[in-house]
């Protein structure tokens, strides 16, 4: 019998990981300090910045992957909060209004909620793959994030492939499924994990071809450049560009993201949740996590292939000149540059202050406990980090209009997604598939063969004139 | 007072010498006893024949009168405004038996399956009679007359000893009690002694079975 | 202690059910097939698959277990399992007095339960040969036909929500919250109503009961078509219900069916015209009849019957005569030896109770008839060949309650 009046044997498993962490995040920040005040800092940091500065991609890497990770954080509690409140609307109820102002924070209760809740392995369950399933689904999804350009100059990696990059990355999410439905033992998730299979797999080809239009005119598989051929007023938006291929498109991604009329792959009402039935705890937040990122991810891609991405529907550099604004400069962020420091204020600095704020707030207000007053140092932190970050990003007058408006392009089209959630009913498996074979990949290449044909067609005239 | 008098007759006349009694009529239903051996007759004779037409079979019921056994069909018919009960009377208590309609009505093969559950009356043509309601390894037969409700709601006589009431599985035996919700409270009745009522006569529960 | 025990088979017993980890998932019964239909259900050809379908399952409406034979996702056979909610009530009738019954039969349909708990009632009042206040009918027609409003109305977002759609069984809570409300106000109850009576009803109408029942109807029609216009003519739901499940005029009667599922055969069987009861033969309606039999037709069937049944509410309201609610009855009721058998129409379809009485104040049997039971029945036939999606929509669009099949 283990005694409790160990406090080891007092903590949860999760407990037992978070404690060690953090002593030994602070035992780190003593000995920088301490290496810092002894007069070996400079020579130090001067020699991690060489090491560092001659592995320059792995630093980037490390960096971009760690901002990707973290904003996919606030992307999923924000669609999770939209389809609370917007199926509320709908469906003629309050929806969320007690945790936060208008029931903002419900969403990280929930999450707060996953995180406390029984993590169950089923007898006969594959057990390393039915771990390893959630995170591959997950980073699926996130790992497409990499190359969409929120804005001009921001983004993680301006890949010359980025287009197939991301339907190379996000068909990966397949391979999740299949083994999170395998994996299960219960044939409920099989039968959910195989329809993933065969719809994702179906859909993708309709979901490819439908951009090859835009390849075609824009000569590019580079998502920038496929946003900057954009620019203009709205008129010169792909979408009025390539109609049918828009519509091609936002229906497979609608299939693609596994979203009302086309979730099957977790069908509740036949068969309970399909590949995620057996999952519960966190596992299962990751499986949903993901699943509200890719909302975000295909929603950021219908605005970038077809939206306009960062364009403003019109142009307003006139205006802002005729108001004295001054001319929006561009700067490209390059996070290798700030080198080591920005990796040690990412890992190290929000602990560390979080802790910080905590104490102090448990200070100032003593009838606190001590859970609540990390929650809400927590919740500060984050509001003093937007708050710095829009703040620094408001002297790059580009960025922030450039992101503004491919925000409310964004996270429109994911209320859009929502809303056709609240609305439609779900097709069925064989519908699904026939629509995906017989209509929409033929009218894919339709639509390749109208644009490849017209190009031809103003080409030579071009020439001919 | 019933509604139809022509029916009594048409029932008289087509029936004469396979009704076991008078026909009876009182409120909106005639009603008419045969013997159980002539269901199958009688019922293809009362939804088949034009001057019938009784189409719908709105109940199949068993009943147990204390002494023997009947099963009890409503009929309904456009032809008519009497609602029809046909009593099959006269099965014994020990083997209980009579033709099926499933032949006539497929949907009445859940009504003897439940009359076969509560009562132990056997259809016979009857492709699925199995217990319905009732664990399929059930013992008594309930809504007959002799299966008394024990005094403990929790207890069903048929049921035999439960597991609840067994020995808890030593460890010797290699068996994790999986399903058992928490091995303390395995005992709890076990070695009472006490008696209960069920269709096989009186059994001792847990006599000599004080485990653990 | 230690000497072999002599093991009677049973489902709580472990040692049958835990020691291979594969039979806890397989939905084969642990003991050899009793029937021919069972041996050859449980056996299983090349490629095909049990599935447990229930009893805790989004969509069974209750803890109905279907076990499905399935290939890949078509559905090749299936064996519905009943009793997860079995408590014998036609048993405990027995042994209570007449009034318990009332009560006893209150939750057998707990969506209408005034209904359910019509059957003692009814069948009481035929073996006493009682003579019902007028005033006393009127009012049971009135809340009968409310209650089958609020029971459709949750019928028809059931079978959208059973497709997939979130939003309609809400809208189809708003009438129901609304009946249910003026129901509180009439009988003090919510979801379980006891109060019809033997001889009449509990109370009589209340200025509360009249005053909603006056707000909800000036209103009702209009928003109960508005709400509909959602699924009405969604390309989905219809190409999800239509062609689905369907049943023909000879089977469905062979089936025992009632309610919609019969009447969307074109058979317009509605107890309430065919054997009339209470004050129906007074008042004027129709029976709307589809002859498509599949779900579609039984959901059209739906929403016309609350508009019939608005329109018996308007009539009863206008009808409704004055004088007493209730005969005065013996405190202790001996119903006179007899039998009687009484039907009436439910949402679902056709109600029955065989009563029986001894003399006593006890029933000595008390037979009932539920519809769902037989509608239920039918999926057998409807399901084979269709997907394991639609079972859903089908089964749903026969409207099953399992507090009634069960028992």
């Amino acid at each position: 019998m283990t005694s409790l009046s160990n406090p080891w044997n007092r903590l949860t498993l999760a407990g037992k990981v978070i404690v060690p962490l953090v002593i030994a995040l602070i035992g780190v920040t003593i000995a920088l300090a301490a290496v810092w005040l002894s007069g070996f800092g400079p020579w130090l940091i001067q020699w991690l910045l060489d090491t560092l500065g001659a592995n320059i991609g792995i630093v980037r890497f490390l960096i971009a992957t760690t901002v990707i990770l973290l904003i996919t954080v606030p992307i999923a509690f924000l669609n999770i909060f939209f389809e609370m409140k917007i199926i509320a609307f709908v469906n003629l109820r309050v929806g969320p209004n007690r945790t936060g102002p208008w029931g903002t924070l419900a969403s990280v209760v929930h999450g707060l909620k996953v995180l406390a809740k029984e993590d169950f392995t089923p007898t006969g369950a594959d057990v390393p793959v039915f771990t390893l399933a959630p995170a591959v689904i997950f980073l699926a999804a996130v790992m497409t994030l990499l190359v969409v350009p929120f804005a001009p100059g921001l983004f993680a990696f301006d890949m010359e492939i980025g287009l197939i990059y991301f339907f190379a990355v996000g068909g990966l999410s397949v391979i999740g499924l299949m083994m999170a439905g395998w994996a299960s033992f219960n044939k409920y998730s099989l039968l959910g994990g195989l329809r993933a299979a065969a719809g994702m797999i179906s859909y993708e080809l309709p979901l490819i071809l439908s951009v090859v239009g835009i390849v075609l005119l824009t000569g590019s598989l580079n998502l920038t450049t496929i946003v900057e051929d954009q620019s203009g007023s709205f008129l010169d938006w792909n979408i009025f560009r390539q109609p049918l291929g828009a519509m091609i498109f936002f229906i497979a991604a609608t299939a693609e993201g596994s979203r009302t009329p086309f979730d099957l792959t977790e069908a509740d009402s036949e068969i309970v949740a399909g590949f995620a039935t057996e999952y519960s705890g966190m596992r299962f937040g990751f499986l949903f996590f993901a699943e509200y990122v890719n909302v975000f991810i295909l929603s950021a891609m219908t605005t970038v292939l077809f939206l306009g991405g960062w364009n403003a529907p019109l142009d307003i550099d006139p205006l802002l000149n005729f108001f004295g604004i001054a001319t929006p400069v561009t700067v490209v962020l390059d996070p290798g540059s700030l080198g080591f420091g920005l990796l040690g204020v990412i890992a190290i600095v929000p602990p560390v202050i979080t802790l910080i704020l905590a104490v102090a707030i448990r200070m100032l207000i003593p009838t606190w406990g001590f859970l609540r007053s990390l929650v809400v140092a927590f919740v500060l932190l984050n509001m003093l980090v937007v708050g710095l970050l829009l703040g620094w990003l408001a002297i790059n007058l580009d960025w922030v209009l450039g992101l503004l408006w491919f925000l409310i392009k964004a996270i429109g089209l994911s209320a859009f997604f929502v809303l056709l959630r609240a609305t439609l009913p779900r097709v069925r498996v064989d519908e699904l598939m026939g629509f995906a074979w017989k209509w929409l990949t033929p009218a894919a290449l339709i639509n390749i063969f109208v644009t490849a044909a017209a190009l031809i067609v103003v080409k030579s005239m071009e020439g001919g004139l | 007072m019933a509604t139809d008098s022509a029916l009594k007759r048409r029932l008289e006349e087509r029936l004469g010498d396979r009704l076991a009694g008078p026909v009876r009529a009182r409120h909106d239903t005639t009603e008419i006893v045969i013997g159980p051996g002539a269901v199958t007759d009688v019922m293809r004779t009362l939804r088949e024949d034009p001057a019938f037409r009784f189409e719908i079979l709105a109940d199949l019921a068993g009943v147990d009168t204390g002494s023997v056994l009947q099963v009890v069909y409503h009929l309904w018919s456009p032809l008519s405004s009497d609602w029809l009960r046909v009593i099959a009377d006269g099965l014994t208590r020990e083997d209980p038996r009579l033709p099926s309609v499933t032949f006539l009505w497929k949907g009445a093969e859940w009504a003897e399956r439940e009359a076969y559950d509560m009562f132990g009356i056997v259809f016979e043509g009857n492709r699925d009679l199995r217990r319905i309601y009732m664990p399929p390894d059930y013992k008594g037969f309930p809504l007959r007359k002799d299966f008394l409700l024990p005094d403990d709601s929790a207890r069903s006589p048929g049921m035999g000893i439960r597991y609840m009431e067994q020995p808890v599985p030593t460890a010797e035996s290699g068996r994790r009690p999986v399903l058992r919700s928490s091995p303390g409270t395995g005992s709890l009745a076990a070695g009472s002694g006490r008696t209960e009522i069920g269709a096989g006569g009186t059994r001792a529960i847990g006599s000599g079975e004080a485990g653990s | 202690m230690t000497e072999a025990r002599t093991r009677i088979p049973s489902l709580d017993d472990p040692e049958i059910i835990v020691d291979t980890p594969a039979t806890i998932y397989d939905a084969i019964p642990p003991y050899p097939p009793t029937t021919e239909r069972e041996a050859e259900f449980y056996s299983l050809k090349d490629g095909e698959m049990l599935i447990n379908l229930g009893p805790q399952h989004p969509s069974t409406h209750g803890v109905l277990r279907v076990v499905m034979k399935i290939d890949g996702e078509k559905v090749v056979d299936l064996d519905p399992v009943l009793g997860y909610l079995h408590r014998g009530v036609e048993k405990i009738c027995e042994n209570g007095d007449w009034h318990h019954a009332i009560s006893n039969c209150d939750p057998l349909e707990y969506i209408a339960s005034m209904f359910s708990e019509a059957m003692p009632v009814m069948v009481a009042e035929k073996l006493l040969d009682l003579e019902v206040p007028r005033r006393a009918e009127y009012i049971r027609v009135l809340a009968w036909e409310l209650n089958r409003i609020s029971s459709h109305a949750l019928f028809i977002g059931w079978l959208a929500l059973d497709l997939g759609a979130v939003t309609p069984i809400l809208y189809g809570f708003i009438e129901r919250d609304e009946i249910v409300e003026m129901l509180a106000a009439l009988t003090g109850q919510k979801l379980l109503f006891n109060y019809l009576r033997i001889g009449g009803v509990n109370g009589d109408l209340n200025h509360e009961f009249l005053s909603r029942l006056g707000t909800w109807m000036s209103h009702a029609a209009q928003r109960i078509e508005d709400q509909q216009t959602l699924i009405n003519e969604n390309e989905i739901f219809i190409r999800r219900t239509r062609g689905l499940g369907v049943i023909d005029r000879e089977m469905a009667l062979k089936m025992c069916l009632s309610g919609p599922p019969l009447r969307a055969t074109g058979i317009p069987y509605d107890v309430r015209r065919a054997h009339p009861y209470s004050v129906y033969p007074e008042l004027e309606f129709d029976i709307p009849t589809r002859t498509e039999g599949d779900s579609w037709a039984r959901y059209w069937l739906h929403l016309e019957e609350i508009k019939q049944s608005l329109r018996i509410i308007d009539q009863v309201l206008h009808r409704m005569p004055d004088g007493p609610v209730m005969t005065k009855l013996p405190r202790l009721l001996r119903v006179p030896p007899g039998r009687a058998w009484v039907a009436f129409e439910s949402p679902r379809g056709q109600y029955g109770a065989y009563g029986i009485s001894d003399g006593t104040d006890q029933p000595f049997r008390l037979r009932i008839h539920d519809p769902s039971y037989f509608n239920l029945q039918t999926v057998g036939l409807m399901m084979p060949g269709h997907l394991i999606a639609d079972t859903m929509a089908i089964m749903s669009s026969l409207d099953p309650i399992m507090g009634g099949i069960d028992k």
